[in-house]
């Protein structure tokens, strides 16, 4: 069994891996994922003690500590008990040998057989993986990407290892492919330990039984595979896993606000030194490329201070840049490094009940929505959205239940509030009021908490008209809203509301009123919005079409009852409530077949 | 590799032509050449006719290609204007001193120059490696006739410790060991300049090379395979750089022939250098065109088998035509 404790390597000044604290039971299997950068390699080399650069903390296999154990020990280690598949599959197979002498060489140089029964054993392997048999003694640059995959693995099996590290197994294969190799892979759990680094996060599902992400170089977030990559805690496994196209989530692409780039210069990737292995035969030898850096001071310092994401995490807060949150364990195991707990509940709406004379509008209504998240709130009219909007921006009083704001209860609806929580109605015309121009209803909220004169404010307004992609000319800004059409109304109330620089923004039929190519304009826009600054959505419509392409998670209200609550593509692909199929069934879609109608 | 053998038929047409052409363009007479300056006081037109006629230089130049052709499929290289014999004859003296002198050259060049560009690589920027390419940096500027002589004036003249010129000592009988030692040690002085003019150039190609696979993700794979040290450095990265190795093979080996031709007219050994930088003196043009031609063939050659090494040591080549 492997264990990794507080590992860190540096290059020259330049710290990788962050005390990287890991466990690998033996037979179990672990997905580091992370970008390219991470240092998911280095993390894969300093196992195998190839790395070239400087190793702290312990690498423990078996109870012996990897990082002491002498060269000539580790070079025996080296295969019989840890294999290692490079990234770049083909350009790890060399060019001058077959295939069966490359799989056949690690056992006879490790004289574990004889030169016969290890050729046997190694067309074994390789049938065993699915190479064929004529291809055997073929060159590697004769196969597939696929085809050379799968001999590394036979290969990697040769000297029957306890573990196996997999550098990218996936990347550069075609899908099918990719599948092959992933059952292949999938095939091996039991025979040995796998540690699989990658940035396949579908890879990482489906082999891994515990996942860790890994952000330049320190593990933001562990715990079992289905927790990770389906309830992300952490904001940048949540990044992370809306930016990765799959065949499972409803809502459109988002990336990451920010880079990862390292703060000087940065080189994606493999540290450049990580290639000059060859003359650094031993990793503990004297590492002479560049300057030793003094870790307490320079660059290097700033890098190891604070919460690695804390640039690029829109809900940040004072202690994020300064002191590095420890990765703490929850219950299952599922263990975060975030000082705000992962990714924060920003409005928590507990047991509202609101009734109407007879009529129940909502009824012990609860719901949860996350810093950075777009909630739907999906229903027939008269299912008490709107209600639910109204009660949560105070402008209706509930019978019972409270309104939690960053998770602290909503008391009084003050300034403050209305600072981080603004509303968008469905017409224009209740956000603004017909004798205003654009400029005076976009700056109303900036002279009401702000103060001044209008005239200083038109900059913040011109910047916000500019965010919303309307014009910010003098013209446009002396217009009034006649003179403009719905969609550009629809905007001005968008960056209206947009002023303050709001954490939440509840819209209510936002864009029922508009055209669709309007509509899609304006939604592109709110999530640019909230993959830059966080910006949460609560989005009440009945149009779960929309709905399922802009948003994280749904709620369906039935009666002011909330009947179902979910990630967004398993309500509209596998709904559970009979209300909820109804709504499914009855949402536009173009019916399969019709290309002949 | 049909389709090269054909691009090679073509060359060798294009050398034979140029074999052809090349002497006829060479400034002087080969009459004067043969008969000496005073040839010009006593030539009589009639004379001189006659002589054209009699080495076949009065016929218009396709009629003489055809000729040469012709005559060159049945072996006859023609007659040496000079020494007055076939040139095959004459070839056949100078070829098996040549082969000996600029084969063991190339062997023992190439042998030491691998070997040694292959630990230098692998050592990179360590202090071996770095006297080693500084002194091989020092052997490259000296052109090759300059090693010829200081080895001459040092080892042949001041110490005597070698013969100076010779193949082996003229009508000594000597037979067996004896006949070998001697031969041997007048090999001694020319090889050790051959030798030493090529080594450098392989060193640092080789260990240019190896800077090169080196860094290649096979060698780290055969890193994380467990495997010694000797076998990593030899079995994949060393193999892998004789690629660029091999396929400058055919270039060295006419670099060795110019080499040649100054060694072994310093040290008068009695090969293909020393007898063509007669023949140029002379302005035997038959003799002249034997020597290229067997140059040329062999360059030729050279440039085949190192195409074939190389797809031997690296099967990707032979996929880039």
């Amino acid at each position: 069994m492997l264990r990794i404790e507080e590992l860190t390597v540096r290059f020259g000044a330049e710290t990788v891996l962050d005390r990287v604290t890991l466990e690998l039971p033996a037979g179990a299997s672990l997905a580091v994922v992370g970008e390219s950068g991470a240092g998911k390699t280095t993390l894969g080399l300093a196992v195998t003690g190839l790395t070239v650069g400087r190793l702290q903390g312990r690498i423990l296999w078996g109870g012996t500590d990897l990082l002491t154990l002498p060269p000539e020990e580790f070079r025996r280690l080296r295969w019989n008990e840890i294999a290692l598949v490079l990234q770049h599959g083909g350009d790890n197979l060399h060019p001058g040998l077959t295939i069966e002498q490359q799989v056949t060489e690690p056992m006879i140089e490790h004289d574990r057989h004889k030169p016969a029964a290890a050729r046997e054993r190694a067309r074994r392997l390789l049938r065993e993986v699915g190479l064929a048999p004529e291809k055997h003694r073929a060159f590697p640059h004769t196969l597939s990407g696929g085809e050379r995959q799968q001999a590394l693995i036979a290969m990697a099996l040769a000297n029957d290892p306890g573990l196996i590290i997999l550098d990218e197994p996936t990347s550069g294969l075609d899908t099918v492919t990719r599948r092959d190799i992933l059952a292949l892979l999938h095939g091996l759990s039991g025979r040995c330990a796998l540690l699989l680094l990658t940035h396949d996060l579908a890879a990482a599902s489906a082999l891994a039984g515990r996942t860790a992400v890994l952000y330049r170089g320190q593990v933001v977030e562990e715990g079992p595979s289905g927790k990770v990559l389906r309830g992300p805690r952490h904001p940048y496994t949540r990044g992370l896993l809306r930016a990765y196209p799959n065949m499972t989530t409803t809502k459109d692409l988002q990336g990451i606000p920010g880079r990862a780039h390292r703060t000087h210069g940065g080189h994606g990737g493999l540290h450049p030194h990580t290639h000059d292995y060859t003359h650094h035969p031993h990793p503990h030898g004297t590492h002479r490329h560049g300057p030793e850096a003094d870790p307490a001071t320079g660059d290097g310092r700033s890098r190891h201070r604070g919460c690695p994401f804390h640039p690029r995490c829109t809900q940040a807060v004072a202690p994020c840049p300064t002191t590095r949150p420890p990765l703490a364990g929850e219950e299952d195991g599922h263990r975060l490094a975030c000082h705000r707990g992962g990714i924060v509940p920003l409005l928590q709406v507990r047991g509202i009940s609101k009734r109407y004379g007879a009529v129940r509008a909502l009824e012990q209504v609860t719901l949860t929505l996350y810093e950075g998240e777009t909630l739907a709130v999906v229903g027939q009219s008269g299912s008490g959205k709107t209600t639910l909007a109204n009660v949560i921006m105070g402008l209706t009083a509930p019978e019972a239940g409270e309104v939690w704001l960053e998770q602290e209860k909503v008391a009084r609806r003050d300034r403050d509030f209305y600072r981080r929580v603004q509303m968008v109605f469905q017409d224009p015309a209740a956000s603004i009021s017909h004798r205003h121009t654009v400029l005076q209803a976009v700056a109303e909220p900036l002279l009401l908490h702000l103060g001044g004169r209008l005239q200083d404010h038109t900059d913040t307004v011109r910047r916000v008209l500019e965010e919303v992609q309307l014009p910010s000319d003098d013209l446009f800004l002396q217009r009034y809203p006649h003179h403009m059409s719905g969609g550009e109304n629809q905007r001005v109330a968008i960056a209206r509301a947009l002023t303050l620089g709001p954490k939440l923004l509840v819209a209510d039929e936002p864009t029922s009123a508009l055209d669709a190519s309007i509509q899609a304009k304006i939604f592109r826009l709110l999530l640019q919005l909230q993959e830059e600054r966080g910006l949460a959505l609560l989005l009440i419509t009945h149009d779960l079409a929309l709905a399922r392409k802009v948003c994280d998670r749904l709620v369906v209200l039935q009666a002011g009852r909330v009947i179902e609550t979910g990630p967004s593509d398993q309500i509209t692909t596998s709904p559970v409530h009979p209300h909820t199929r109804t709504l499914v069934a009855a949402a536009p879609a173009f019916c399969s077949g019709c290309e002949n109608k | 590799m049909r389709g090269k053998l054909i691009n090679y038929l073509i060359a060798l047409l294009i050398i034979l032509t140029l074999n052809f052409l090349l002497p006829r363009l060479m400034p002087g007479d080969p009459l004067q050449a043969i008969h000496g300056g005073e040839m010009l006081v006593e030539l009589t037109p009639e004379r001189e006719a006659e002589l054209l006629r009699r080495y076949a230089l009065d016929q218009p130049l396709p009629r003489q290609f055809a000729n040469y052709l012709g005559r060159l499929a049945g072996g006859d290289l023609g007659r040496s204007y000079y020494y007055a014999v076939p040139v095959s004859e004459v070839i056949r003296g100078a070829l098996p001193w040549t082969l000996l002198l600029a084969g063991s050259a190339l062997v023992l060049s190439s042998v030491a120059g691998i070997l040694l560009g292959i630990e230098a690589g692998w050592r990179r920027d360590r202090p071996a490696d770095r006297a080693l390419v500084g002194l091989t940096g020092l052997l490259n500027g000296f052109p090759d006739f300059l090693i010829g002589a200081l080895l001459l004036v040092v080892f042949g003249a001041g110490l005597a410790w070698f013969p100076v010129s010779g193949a082996l000592t003229p009508y000594a009988g000597l037979a067996g060991p004896a006949l070998a030692a001697d031969v041997a040690r007048h090999l001694a002085l020319p090889l050790t300049a051959l030798t030493l003019a090529n080594l450098a150039g392989m060193f640092l190609l080789t260990r240019g090379a190896m800077l090169g696979t080196i860094r290649e993700r096979y060698v780290l794979t055969a890193r994380a395979k467990g495997l010694r040290d000797r076998t990593i450095r030899y079995r994949h990265a060393g193999r892998a750089a004789m690629s660029p190795v091999a396929a400058r093979l055919g270039v060295r080996v006419g670099r060795l022939m110019v080499g040649l031709l100054f060694i072994e007219t310093i040290f008068a050994y009695p090969g293909v250098g020393h007898m063509l930088h007669q023949a140029l003196t002379m302005r035997d043009y038959p003799l002249l065109q034997g020597f290229f031609l067997v140059i040329a063939v062999t360059v030729l050659a050279a440039n085949l088998l190192a195409d074939i090494i190389q797809h031997r040591i690296d099967p990707r080549s032979g996929h880039a035509y």
